[in-house]
């Protein structure tokens, strides 16, 4: 064997050894029944989100005065009913998931960005930057962070892009703290006393041996957090400052919805089953993944 | 011990004054530079209002004397005129929203504190029981189920459908109109004090400590009261200040939906139309009853767990 | 029906365990961690048990005591006196369980409760058996802080656990165990966490205990200098089993089970004696 090949087959028992971890986690992650079906029931209200537009006969904004308020039925083609415009629910419900959901995952990495940098930062360093950087997360805690949100989106307009911005500053915090206190343990590992006796620099050791393994908190807190973010989306949207018309997300339905409940219960119910729907399926996935990581008796 | 409170409370107060601080000044140059402000020329506003707002702010004098006259007028209670409001000062809306929003406010922290500590303690000593299920997965339904939703249904289904219960107003604080935002408002502070009591009280159970307690032969329910509760309850202190946040921004929704006359609502009216003092307003009140509510955190916690140095 | 008439025999038995075996419900099924294990404790005598840790020492007497975690439970019988601790039911065994049975953890840190005063944890046993008043148990809780060489102050009483140090929490434990003048105390591996010279100390006063006031002491432990140091009689447990019992002097001088032989070459030369 030569010198290339050598190194060839440490790479490859380095993959093998760092996966069997990760195996390991998925098959208890796929033992657990409630998980496995969260995982299913998002992957088809994602799919039917995004493709399922493509396969209804009415558009998003299509309005038709001619059949308003009309209740869910087969044979109009309007399975959910349709709203006050004559707009069709269903279409309608799945670009508010498109929207949702892309809110939700995009602040999330938004957030998981800004969170993990600011997190290992400071957990790494350590000392009176430490200190100063959390006292900081400690402050901002203390602000009532949605109406920090909302008076960010009045100043700033409804601008969607900046919704995006908006939810993932003020959601970073508490991954701040989580990473913070992994790497402050991680520190002391000998893999990093290695690293650092090695003379690799502080930036090689952050990226390649403190942040992956923060992956398993940081994959549970995204289940986590993405639920969050799309409430807090709905929730502005609900009070007008969110995603503005003709774009719609499930919080704008709901708000619509909420309007206009005692003529027309459909408009109300439908989204928010497809909103509550998705909001457990996150949270089942996120308490089986963080038990498949993390495995602890109780 | 009394002295080491002051000094504690003192220690605190020095935190929280930044926090403050950073609010107020990030009031003051919204007001500022946002577009459609009180102070910059985008809109043309009726000649009353601009004189108004003239004389409350003092444009004339430079920016840190009006950042400082500012903030001798908020430690005062005066928030300036509202911006929409012209016959209103912002503290005259503050109050006459307040007897609403506290209302609300207090009630459903109570209830959340009470209810959802008291089930996740049966939950936690019957673990793994039809009960402990049960109360889990209602408490998963409270999660799940964003305040903006539950609420509509609520008034759907007592209000509209069943007649029970007033779907909107304030009709001077009557109970049976208090019923269904209350609920509403508590539900998911309930679920989440519900699911975190139990997992603490579980871990408490499993404690040495406890093994303890139990080897002395005591009585179960007297080691549950003297033991288990008081340590188990921490998490619960600690979340005091969230849940309460919680509570604000939902009533904010709750209020909304159920026409109730609160802060939460001129909160909102004032977004929309830009009422950039009411708004900033609103935002010191509420960030100065969360360094409140923090800094009651802290002193029970001290109280609950004599660890805690003082 | 033996252990019946061996009772009536020797009046001098204080407890009896028989065919005891305790199981374990875990995520990889059912295991046994005490397997058959029979063995008896006379008035005022110490019987020491040895085993590597997993060896079901602890399990034994968790499972008399009721102590078992809440996977975990147990068949065959432990008489201590007339009585059926095993069969008998929670409220009958509370009536025994800190009144004539004290134990002892082996990790005074975390075995008291954080948010109470020393002399409550003292004083609630005594209010709850006795039926003593607040001032009497602590009354009685200082005349007890004497016995094992605390300070008999009003400071101590008053004060919180994390206020005092390692040596000083097993202290209060073995307090809390003789406030109401027991039996039997079981001590399980109660010197592990401490340092060498509160080691002795802490043996000391069990040797008091036994010798002076005539209480029956278990104590389990892995290290045989200090079974060697204190108990009339040793029994050493492997893997759930009893391996070998009798007189600590003959186990320890003429071992007859490999297994012991290995626990006592295990032992530096220099400390034999």
């Amino acid at each position: 064997m030569n010198k290339q090949e050598n190194i060839k087959a440490i790479e490859i028992s380095k993959t093998l050894k760092g996966r069997s971890l990760w195996v390991d986690a998925r098959r208890r992650l796929f033992l657990n029944k409630a998980a496995v079906i969260s995982l299913f029931t998002l992957i088809i209200i994602s799919i039917v989100s995004v493709f399922g537009p493509f396969f209804l006969q009415y558009n998003f904004s299509d309005t038709d005065w001619g059949s308003i308020y009309q209740p869910p039925s087969f044979e109009t083609g309007h399975y959910l009913g349709t709203d006050g415009n004559g707009r069709d629910l269903l279409v309608r419900i799945l670009h508010g998931g498109r929207l949702s959901l892309s809110i939700g995952l995009i602040a999330t990495f938004v957030s998981v960005f800004i969170g993990v940098l600011y997190g290992t930062i400071a957990g790494f360093f350590g000392g009176k930057l430490d200190i100063f950087m959390m006292r900081i997360v400690e402050i901002l805690y203390a602000m009532p962070y949605l109406i920090f949100v909302i008076i960010l989106m009045v100043v700033f307009g409804r601008n969607i892009y900046f919704l995006f911005i908006a939810i993932g500053a003020v959601e970073w915090l508490t991954m701040a703290r989580i990473v913070r206190g992994q790497t402050i343990s991680l520190k002391e590992k000998e893999f990093i006393e290695t690293s650092k006796a090695l003379g690799q620099s502080n930036t090689l050791i952050i990226v390649k041996h403190i942040i992956p393994n923060l992956a398993g908190p940081i994959i549970v807190y995204i289940t986590l957090m993405v639920p969050s973010v799309i409430i807090l989306e709905s929730f502005l949207s609900f009070l007008g400052l969110g995603v503005q018309e003709p774009l719609t997300s499930w919080g704008v339905l709901i708000s619509e919805g909420s309007r206009e409940m005692e003529t027309a219960w459909w408009l109300l119910i439908f989204p928010g089953s497809f909103m509550v729907i998705t909001l457990a399926s996150l949270n089942f996935i996120g308490d089986g993944l963080r038990d498949a990581i993390d495995p602890k008796e109780y | 011990m009394r002295i080491n409170m002051i000094k504690f409370i003192t220690k605190r107060l020095i935190i929280a004054i930044p926090t403050l601080l950073i609010i107020i000044a990030f009031g003051f140059i919204m007001m500022r530079v946002a577009p459609g402000g009180p102070f910059t020329n985008e809109r043309a506003l009726p000649p009353e209002i601009e004189r108004n707002i003239q004389e409350a702010y003092n444009l004339n004098k430079p920016i840190y004397e009006q950042f400082f006259i500012y903030i001798k007028n908020l430690s005062v209670g005066d928030f300036g005129p509202s911006f929409k409001y012209k016959d209103f000062t912002v503290k005259e809306l503050i109050i006459s929203g307040l007897p609403v929003s506290a209302t609300l406010g207090l009630s459903s922290i109570f209830i959340s504190l009470i209810l959802g500590s008291f089930l996740g303690i049966i939950a936690a000593i019957r673990k793994n029981t039809y009960f402990d299920y049960s109360i889990m997965g209602i408490s998963l339904i409270g999660i799940c189920v964003p305040s903006f939703v539950m609420a509509p249904i609520l008034s759907l289904f007592f209000g509209l459908y069943l007649g029970l219960l007033p779907t909107s107003g304030w009709n001077g604080g009557n109970i049976f109109n208090l019923i269904l935002p209350i609920t509403a408002l508590s539900l998911p502070q309930i679920a989440v004090i519900s699911r975190m009591m139990r997992s603490s009280t579980i871990e408490v159970l499993n404690s040495n400590f406890i093994r303890t307690a139990k080897s002395k032969g005591l009585k179960s329910s007297y080691i549950i009261r003297k033991h288990v509760i008081r340590a188990s309850i921490l998490p619960i202190i600690e979340y005091l200040a969230p849940a309460s946040a919680g509570l604000m921004t939902g009533s904010i929704i709750v209020e909304q939906i159920f026409g109730l006359p609160g802060i939460g609502r001129y909160f909102v009216v004032g977004a929309l139309q830009r009422d950039y003092t009411l708004v900033s307003g609103v935002m010191i009140l509420y960030a100065s009853l969360l360094i409140i509510l923090i800094l009651i955190t802290d002193i029970l916690r001290a109280y609950l767990d004599p660890r805690v140095k003082i | 029906m033996q252990s019946i008439q061996k009772n009536i025999k020797n009046s001098n038995l204080l407890l009896e365990v028989n065919n005891l075996n305790v199981f374990f419900d875990t995520a990889d099924g059912k295991i046994q961690a005490v397997k058959d294990v029979n063995l008896f404790i006379n008035k005022g005598e110490c019987l020491g048990i040895v085993g590597e840790s997993g060896s079901g020492k602890t399990q034994t007497f968790f499972s008399i005591t009721g102590l078992l975690s809440s996977n975990g439970y147990c068949n065959g019988s432990a008489i201590f006196k007339d009585f059926d601790l095993i069969s008998a039911s929670e409220d009958k065994k509370r009536e025994y369980l800190g009144k004539s049975i004290g134990f002892i953890f082996q990790d005074p840190m975390t075995s008291l409760t954080p948010h109470m005063k020393i002399g409550e944890q003292l004083s609630e046993i005594a209010t709850f058996h006795d039926n003593l008043s607040k001032s009497e148990a602590l009354k009685r809780a200082l005349n007890v802080l004497d016995i094992v060489k605390l300070p008999k102050s009003r400071n101590l009483i008053n004060s919180y656990p994390h206020e005092l140090s390692g040596g000083m929490k097993q202290r209060i434990m073995i307090a809390i165990s003789l406030m109401c003048s027991p039996e039997l105390i079981i001590a399980d591996e109660p010197t592990t966490a401490l340092d060498v010279t509160t080691q002795s100390e802490i043996l000391n006063i069990f040797n008091d205990l036994q010798k002076g006031m005539g209480i029956s002491i278990v104590l389990i432990s892995h290290n045989i200098g200090v079974i060697a140091e204190t108990s009339d009689r040793v029994m050493v447990m492997k893997g759930g089993k009893v391996v070998e019992k009798g007189s600590t002097f003959d186990v320890l001088t003429s071992p007859k089970d490999e297994y012991t032989k290995h626990l006592l070459s295990c032992i530096p030369p220099w400390l034999e004696g």
